[in-house]
C-alpha cells in the first residue's frame, strides 16, 4: 500500500500531463499562427445592412454586461459578507410583504423594458429597413442570383446580358459568385441534396437552404474585394470544406467581366447537358 | 390518502438490487448509469476539442486504442459521430436520468412523505427502457455501415437515406425513441405520485421548491416527448420503409414528397421544452439549496412556483427562435422573437428571488452551496446571451455559430450539470450512508467554475468573429483560420475542466465505499426526507407523517438557538 502511493503521486502526475499538453497547444497555435494573424471578432462588415448588426451586437453587451455584473454583485457580497460565523443569525424574510411584491414587480418591468423591449424595437426596425426589406426582383438595379447547394459545393447562375433566368446567356459558376457593388444582390436558394446554409460573414446574412423549397435572401455590399461564402449547416462529412468566394466588383469592372462571362457561356452552352440545366422559376 | 401503499420488501438478490421496485434502488440505479454516460460523453468532448485545437493530430492515449483504422486520427465521419453523439449522450442519458431519473426518484417519495412511487412497476420499467435505449444507442456507434452522423438534432434530408446510408442513424432514432418513451413513463410517475401520494398537511405550497421542479418538468415530459417520439418514428419510417415524410418530391423522383422542414417544427417543438425539462429540476433543487444554506427561507415561495409556471407555459410557444434562418414568414419570427423576449421576465423573477434569498442570510459554504450559487453564475450568463439570440436580426448572423453553443451548454448543460452536483454533494449522505469530502468537493468547484467560464466565453467570441459550429476542422477555410487560436484557449480549458471531473470521480467512489458514516440529518433541514433514520429503511417512514409547517422554516425568531424546523414539528405560536 505504501509502495503505491509512494510510486504514484496524482497530484503530479496530473500536473507533468497538463503541463505537457499546455505546452503542445502552445507549440500548434504557434505552427498556425506563423501565416494568420489572429482575430477576435469578424470582419469589418461590408454590407449595408451590416453595421446594424455590428450596432445591436454591441448595445446588446452593454445590456447584458451591466445585468450580469449586477448578478455577480449580489452574488460576491453575500459570499463575502454572509457568510456563516459563531452567533450570526440569518434575517428571518419570506419576502411575501407588498413591499416585497411591487419591488419584484418593479425590477420585473424595468428587466421587460430595458433589457427586451428596447432591443425588440432596434431589431424590428432593423429587420423592417434592412435585413427583411427585399428588393423588388423586377426592378433594373436588382442583380439576382440562383444558388443551388450540393454536398458540398455552391452552384450559382446569374442572368447574363439578357435578364432572364434559363436562357443559353446564363453565367453558370461553382463556388465563385461575382456581383456588383453597391447594387442589391437578390438570391434564390434551394438544394439538390440535403440542407445547407449559406453564410456571409462579412455581409452578416445567412439562409437556410433547404431542398423542396425556394428560400430568399439579399444584401447590397458597399465595399469592393474577395469575400468568404460558408456554409453554416451540417450537411456531411465535408460540411467543414464546403466555402465559396464572393468578388464584389466595382460596376464597370463587373459589367466587363459580366459582357465577357455571359458570351462565354453563350459559346460553350450544350442543350444536351441536362446536368447544367438546373433553373427554376424565379419566386416573387 | 394511500398511505398504506407499500409492498413486500425482496429477498433475493435480483429483486432487491437489480430489477428492484423501490424507488430509493431505481434512483441508484438511474445515478450509476447517468455517471458512466456522463464519463463517455465528457471523454467524447474532449476528443472533440482536441481535434479542433490540434486538427487532424493523432488522439494521445485513446486514440490508437479507438481509431486504430486511421492511427489514431479522428476522421471527419467520426468526428461528426462524436458530437451528434455527445449532444445525444450528455442530454438523453447522461443529465436526464440524473437530474429527473435519480433525483426525481429519491426525492418525491421522501420529501412528500410517501412510501414509494404510486407507480412502483413502471417506475422500474422506466429504468429499464432507458437502459435499453442506452444499449441501442451505444450499439449504433458500432455497425458496419457507418454510425450516425446528422447531429443530435437529426434534421432531415442528412439523416433520410438521402445523407446516411448506415443503419446506425435509424438504431440512432430508435435509442431516442426508447428514452423518450422511458421519460413518458417516468413523468405519468411523478405526476400521479405527486398529486396522489402527499403526506397529510402538506398542501400544495407546502412541498419543497425541488417537487414543484420535477412536476413541471415532469408535465413538459409527458406532453412533449411524445412529439419527438412521433418524429422519430416517422423518420424511421422514412429510413427503413421508403416513406417520404420528410424528403421532398425535387430530390427523390417517383415520390410523392414530404418536407424537410416538418420535422424541424415537430423536432423543436420537443426541443425547446427540453432545455426546459433539463433545467427545472436544477431549479427547484437550486431554489430550496440557496435556502437551506442561507438558513433563511426561500424569498417569494409563491412567486418562485408562479415563475416557474410561466416558465413551463411559455417554453411552449417559443421553438420557432431555433428557425429564424429556415425560412419562417415575418410575422411567426417576431411573434417567436417577442415571446422569447418575455420567458426574460420570469427568468429574472427567479433570479431576484435566488438573491434575496442569499442576502443577509447566514450562509454555510458547503459544496451544495457553492454549487447553487454556480448555477445563478452560469445560468446568469447562458441566459443573458439568449437575449443575442432571441433578437432575429443578431440571430441571423449568430445562427449555427460557436456563439450558439456557447449559449446552450452554459443554460442547459452546464446549470443542469451545476445542479446536479449540487444534488449529489447534497442528497448523498443519505443516498449512501456517508458523507463526502468537502474539501475535495471545494477544489472540485472552484476547478470546474473557472475553466468552465473561460470554455463557453471563448466560444461567445468565437461564434461572434464567425466561426460556424460542427465543423472538423476551422483553420482550412481562410475567413476561419484567423480565430483557431481561440479554439486552442478553449481546449486548454477544456481540458483542465475534464481533468477536474476526475477529483469529483474520485470523491464519489472513494465517499460511497470509505466516507465518514453519515448522520441522520447532517446538513439541519426541516424537509421529511431528513426525518428518515440512515440507510433509509425499506418503506421510508414507519408511520406516514404530518406535516405542520412549510419546508423553508428557517431562523425563525421564536426557535431560540435552534435555527431550523422539521416540517412534521408545529412553529411556536
Amino acid at each position: 500500500m505504501n509502495a503505491l502511493r509512494l510510486s504514484f503521486n496524482p497530484a503530479k502526475t496530473l500536473t507533468r500531463v497538463l503541463a505537457s499538453s499546455f505546452a503542445l497547444f502552445l507549440f500548434s497555435a504557434g505552427v498556425s499562427a506563423q501565416d494568420v494573424v489572429n482575430r477576435w471578432g469578424p470582419t469589418p462588415s461590408a454590407s449595408s445592412y451590416g453595421d446594424d448588426f455590428d450596432d445591436l451586437f454591441w448595445l446588446i453587451t452593454a445590456l447584458v454586461s451591466v445585468s450580469f455584473a449586477l448578478v455577480v454583485i449580489l452574488l460576491v457580497v453575500p459570499l463575502i459578507r454572509d457568510r456563516a460565523r459563531p452567533g450570526k443569525k440569518a434575517s428571518y424574510d419570506h419576502g411575501t410583504s407588498l413591499h416585497d411584491k411591487r419591488f419584484t414587480a418593479c425590477v420585473s418591468i424595468i428587466v421587460f423594458v430595458v433589457l427586451d423591449a428596447w432591443v425588440l424595437v432596434i431589431a424590428m426596425e432593423d429587420l423592417q429597413t434592412g435585413f427583411w426589406n427585399y428588393p423588388n426582383p423586377d426592378n433594373a438595379a436588382t442583380y439576382k442570383v440562383e444558388v443551388l447547394g450540393q454536398q458540398w459545393a455552391w452552384n450559382f447562375r446569374a442572368t447574363g446580358l439578357d435578364g432572364e433566368f434559363g436562357t443559353p446567356d446564363d453565367i453558370l459558376t461553382t463556388n465563385t459568385l461575382t456581383v456588383p457593388k453597391d447594387r442589391p444582390i437578390s438570391m434564390n436558394f434551394t438544394s439538390k441534396d440535403v440542407i445547407h446554409s449559406f453564410f456571409l460573414p462579412d455581409m452578416r446574412t445567412k439562409r437556410d437552404v433547404n431542398p423542396g423549397s425556394v428560400n430568399i435572401a439579399w444584401f447590397e455590399p458597399v465595399i469592393a474585394g474577395d469575400f468568404d461564402i460558408l456554409c453554416a449547416e451540417l450537411c456531411g462529412f465535408a460540411h467543414y470544406q464546403m466555402y465559396g468566394k464572393l468578388h464584389v466588383l466595382e460596376q464597370d469592372v463587373f459589367d466587363t467581366w459580366e459582357k465577357e462571362a455571359s458570351l462565354m457561356a453563350q459559346a460553350a452552352y450544350d442543350k444536351n447537358d441536362t446536368e447544367a440545366h438546373w433553373a427554376w422559376e424565379w419566386q416573387e | 390518502m394511500s398511505g398504506d401503499h407499500i409492498h413486500a420488501e425482496p429477498t433475493s438478490f435480483w429483486k432487491k438490487h437489480v430489477f428492484s421496485v423501490d424507488h430509493k434502488v431505481i434512483a441508484k440505479q438511474f445515478m450509476w448509469f447517468g455517471l458512466l454516460w456522463l464519463l463517455i460523453g465528457g471523454l467524447m468532448a474532449m476528443m472533440i476539442r482536441w481535434q479542433l485545437a490540434n486538427p487532424g493530430m493523432p488522439v494521445p492515449l485513446l486514440g490508437n486504442l479507438l481509431f486504430s483504422r486511421t492511427d489514431g486520427v479522428i476522421d471527419p465521419a467520426t468526428y461528426n459521430m462524436l458530437f451528434t453523439m455527445h449532444g445525444t449522450i450528455m442530454i438523453f442519458l447522461g443529465l436526464t436520468p440524473i437530474l429527473i431519473g435519480a433525483f426525481g426518484n429519491w426525492c418525491i417519495p421522501l420529501m412528500i412523505g410517501a412510501r414509494d412511487m404510486i407507480f412502483p412497476l413502471l417506475n422500474m420499467l422506466s429504468f429499464w427502457t432507458v437502459v435499453l435505449g442506452g444499449l441501442v444507442g451505444l450499439y449504433s456507434m458500432f455497425v458496419p455501415l457507418g454510425a450516425t452522423e446528422a447531429g443530435w438534432t437529426g434534421y432531415p434530408t442528412l439523416s433520410t437515406t438521402v445523407g446516411t446510408q448506415g443503419s446506425g442513424e435509424t438504431l440512432w432514432a430508435l435509442a431516442v425513441f426508447l428514452i423518450g418513451l422511458s421519460s413518458i413513463m417516468g413523468g405519468i410517475n411523478y405526476i400521479t405520485t405527486i398529486i396522489r401520494l402527499r403526506a397529510p398537511g402538506m398542501g400544495w405550497m407546502d412541498m419543497p421548491l425541488t417537487i414543484w421542479g420535477m412536476l413541471f418538468t415532469a408535465v413538459l415530459n409527458v406532453l412533449f416527448l411524445p412529439v419527438i417520439g412521433s418524429a422519430m418514428l416517422l423518420l424511421i419510417m422514412d429510413r427503413v420503409f421508403g416513406t417520404t415524410f420528410f424528403v421532398p418530391a425535387s430530390i427523390m423522383s417517383g415520390a410523392s414528397g414530404g418536407d424537410p422542414i416538418l420535422y424541424q417544427h415537430l423536432f423543436w417543438i420537443f426541443g425547446h421544452p427540453e432545455v426546459y425539462i433539463l433545467i427545472l429540476p436544477a431549479w427547484g433543487l437550486v431554489s430550496d439549496l440557496l435556502s437551506f444554506f442561507a438558513r433563511k427561507p426561500a424569498f417569494g415561495y409563491k412567486v418562485t412556483v408562479g415563475a416557474m409556471f410561466a416558465v413551463t407555459l411559455l417554453s411552449a410557444v417559443v421553438y420557432g427562435h431555433h428557425m429564424f434562418t429556415t425560412g419562417l414568414s415575418a410575422m411567426l419570427g417576431e411573434s417567436f422573437m417577442l415571446l422569447t423576449m418575455i420567458i426574460s421576465v420570469p427568468g429574472e423573477i427567479l433570479f431576484f428571488n435566488w438573491l434575496h434569498t442569499i442576502w443577509r442570510g447566514s450562509l454555510r459554504l458547503t459544496s451544495a452551496m457553492l454549487f447553487s450559487m454556480g448555477v445563478i453564475f452560469v445560468f446568469g450568463l447562458g441566459g443573458l446571451t439568449g437575449l443575442y439570440l432571441a433578437t432575429i436580426s443578431t440571430d441571423i448572423f449568430l445562427h449555427d455559430t460557436y456563439f450558439v453553443v456557447g449559449h446552450f451548454h452554459l443554460t442547459m448543460a452546464a446549470s443542469s450539470l451545476f445542479g446536479a452536483f449540487a444534488a449529489i454533494y447534497f442528497f448523498f449522505p443519505k443516498m449512501f450512508g456517508r458523507m463526502m469530502s468537502e474539501r475535495l468537493g471545494k477544489i472540485h468547484f472552484w476547478t470546474t467554475i473557472i475553466p468552465l467560464t473561460v470554455v463557453f466565453c471563448t466560444m461567445f467570441i468565437s461564434g461572434y468573429g464567425g466561426m460556424p459550429r460542427r465543423y472538423y476542422d476551422h483553420t482550412s477555410a481562410s475567413y476561419l483560420a484567423p480565430l483557431q487560436h481561440l479554439n486552442v484557449i478553449t481546449t486548454t480549458a477544456a481540458f483542465i475542466l475534464g481533468a477536474a471531473q476526475l477529483i469529483f470521480a474520485w470523491n464519489f467512489v472513494r465517499s460511497r465505499w470509505w466516507g465518514a458514516k453519515a448522520p441522520d440529518n447532517p446538513w439541519e433541514v426541516g424537509t421529511l426526507d431528513w426525518t428518515t433514520p440512515t440507510p433509509v429503511p425499506h418503506y421510508n417512514f414507519k408511520e406516514i407523517p404530518v406535516v405542520h409547517t412549510g419546508p423553508h422554516e428557517f431562523s425563525h425568531p421564536k426557535l431560540g438557538d435552534r435555527d431550523w424546523i422539521s416540517q412534521t414539528d408545529k412553529l411556536p405560536a
